[in-house]
């Protein structure tokens, strides 16, 4: 296993130098110049601006050099925020997008999984439509529109929880909910779909004859298995979430890493840009390795050290 | 001798979208203590919806035993339990082989788990005494290891090995009746007849009894007593496994005979029955073989044939048996000799 996670780690890095190369040449390619009002300025102070950044050097040199100081932790200063390090802006506002990304993740999942189990146990019957219209519903409705709804009914007709901001638990509930309703409805349908797959396997009808209760055979034996391809989605979906997340964080004022990344592609925030390109890109790699982990603890078959077969 | 489960009319309808099949219709039979009962047929006869009515396995919806089936298991009718009261029986008093090892066993729990279950389940056993138990399961079913193997997955188990898994779930509370639905047909021809020594000797040491459910007439001359023959949801003919051999009537049992492969005779091809089942959705009025039956008359389109008894335990439902019908011999290609075991 610690061979397996070291193996898949160093074809990780070697992905990721790939990212980070492909996002260095694609800014390269960009149109326009990072600096505001570049018409007013002469071409004497560009030029003195930009071999101030260092973008007069040749590509080539600016690359080894970007390379250099990222593996010594340093991925440049923004453009737009007077120089502030890219590293110190990550550090700051990712965790809260993280930790809505996750809430909404861990919301999600755990709804989506019981009504999928729901739904597939009781495959045609009312609680099956009843489950399936909320995953329709989920699917449907933009997270955006939900968090209008959400907001006006919590926070302006209830007054419930405050319409916008970042805090504690009642800061966290809405925008939560907004960004969980459409992983609940995914996960669901997926849950109930395998569900309804295990249900028909031989080894069902086995655990049945063997006189185990309708509760244990679904408990034990239905639902561990059904949830085995439902792991596999899960984790590239908290990728998703973290890094999508930027029109709720835009909605409910949440100072997040979204919003900003935006700004920093509308005014060519080179060192920005591609430090949370880089980012969402680790994100999703590492979600990839969770995966496969998960997948060995979950399923036997999966495993690589331990069995003989 | 005691009979220990005894099946009365027993009528099972599966209520398909604008059809309702007739899976099994009017099936009689009853199991004595400690023998072995073989029910052939070939598929789609109803010999797997008969096994799972007993264990009470039919999935309602759609599946429906009817009024008037009765399953007396010591007496008591399993058809009026509730599933609390099923669960009860079911591991415990009648336990189930299955057809195919490969995907009977859950992949993702551990062999010595999957057998632990029943026994916590129903003999109240703690943790450690299942596993002592599963262990000697394991050595008894003639898994080599078993104290290492019982943390082992199903994948790590070859398809006879996993039979043998499935075999000590089965015997895991030691049942009184044991339903081995085509225990051997998934397996290799070596395989099979290990399994099948196997399935003898356990017999002999437990004195369960054995509802065997086969297409194979091979294996029916090793392991059974006694034989039921079905044929279009019905029980066609039954008798003891010499008078169904040696002496059939039926002219279904002819045909099933006939094209058994023999070993010492000289045959350019294998002999089939030609036609194919009737369709249960729709059932023929009369006799269900009729339709495929060579010596078929005007009757048995339209009524079907009472038994006849033949012997004190054979009896057959066939219209040639009747005294008004002319005499027909049974060809000679049901000749059974040797052994026809693989």
């Amino acid at each position: 296993m610690v061979r397996f996670i070291l193996k898949r780690t160093g074809y990780m890095l070697v992905t990721f130098y790939i990212v980070l190369t492909l996002t260095f040449l694609s800014m390269k390619l960009l149109p326009g110049t990072p600096f505001k009002q570049a018409q007013k300025l002469t071409p004497q102070q560009l030029n003195t601006l930009k071999s101030y950044y260092g973008l007069n050097d040749p590509i080539p040199v600016q690359y080894v050099r970007y390379v250099w100081n990222f593996i010594h932790g340093d991925m440049g200063g923004s453009f737009q925020y007077g120089n502030e390090p890219v590293t110190d802006f990550l550090f700051a506002r990712f965790p809260i997008s993280l930790q809505l990304g996750i809430n909404a993740m861990i919301v999600g999942t755990v709804l989506g999984i019981l009504l999928g189990i729901v739904a597939g146990i009781n495959r045609g019957k009312s609680l099956d439509w009843g489950s399936t219209m909320v995953a329709i519903i989920g699917v449907s409705i933009p997270s955006f529109v939900l968090a209008a709804i959400l907001q006006f009914f919590f926070s302006v007709y209830w007054r419930i929880f405050p319409v916008a901001g970042w805090g504690g638990f009642m800061y966290q509930a809405l925008p939560t909910l907004a960004l969980a309703i459409g992983v609940t409805a995914q996960v669901a349908r997926f849950m109930r779909t395998e569900m309804v797959e295990v249900l028909n396997q031989d080894y069902i009808v086995t655990a049945q004859a063997k006189g185990l209760s309708r509760a244990t055979v679904i408990y034990k034996h239905a639902v561990r298995n059904a949830m085995i391809p439902v792991i596999t989605i899960v984790p590239p979906m908290t990728a998703a979430v973290v890094t999508g997340s930027l029109v709720i964080e835009n909605i409910f004022n949440i100072p997040g890493i979204g919003s900003q990344f935006v700004d920093s592609i509308v005014t060519n925030d080179y060192p920005m840009i591609m430090g949370t390109t880089e980012l969402y890109a680790l994100l999703y790699i590492v979600s990839l390795l969770v995966v496969d982990i998960l997948y060995q603890l979950v399923d036997p078959r999966m495993r690589v050290t331990g069995g003989k077969a | 001798m005691d009979k220990i489960l005894e099946v009365k009319d027993l009528n099972v309808i599966f209520h398909i979208f604008k059809a309702d099949v007739q899976a099994v219709r009017g099936v009689n039979f009853e199991l004595n203590k400690g023998e072995t009962l073989a029910i052939v047929g070939e598929s789609g006869s109803g010999k797997s919806v008969t096994s799972k009515a007993i264990m009470g396995l039919i999935p309602n919806p759609p599946g429906e035993i009817t009024k008037g089936s009765s399953i007396l298991f010591e007496g008591k009718d399993l058809v009026n339990y509730t599933e609390k009261q099923m669960e009860k029986v079911r591991g415990k008093e009648i336990s189930m082989i299955f057809q195919d090892p490969m995907t009977a066993l859950n992949p993702t729990m551990k062999i010595g788990k999957q057998i632990m279950e029943g026994l916590v389940k129903h003999q109240g056993m703690s943790k450690q005494d299942a596993r002592n138990r599963a262990i000697e399961l394991l050595k008894l079913v003639g898994i080599p290891k078993p104290e290492q193997r019982v943390d082992e997955y199903p994948h790590q188990f070859s398809g006879g090995m996993r039979q043998r898994v499935v075999i000590a779930i089965a015997l895991a509370c030691n049942p009184k009746i044991l339903i081995a639905d085509e225990p051997t047909t998934a397996l290799d021809v070596t395989i099979q007849a290990q399994i099948l020594d196997l399935m003898r000797d356990l017999q002999k040491k437990t004195g369960t009894a054995i509802v065997l459910i086969t297409h194979d007439l091979g294996v029916v001359a090793n392991m059974a007593q006694r034989v039921a023959v079905m044929y279009g949801g019905k029980v066609v003919e039954t008798g003891l496994i010499d008078e169904i051999f040696y002496n059939p009537k039926h002219p279904y049992t002819w045909g099933l005979l006939s094209s058994m492969p023999k070993l010492h005779a000289k045959m350019d091809k294998l002999l089939a029955i030609p036609g194919s089942p009737p369709d249960l959705a729709d059932p023929p009025k009369g006799c269900p073989f009729a339709a495929r039956c060579p010596y078929a008359m005007k009757v048995c389109t339209n009524h079907m044939p009472e038994y006849t008894e033949l012997s004190a335990t054979q009896k057959a439902a066939c219209w040639l048996l009747d005294e008004r019908a002319p005499k027909v011999a049974p060809p000679e290609t049901i000749g059974v000799g040797g052994n026809q075991n693989g």
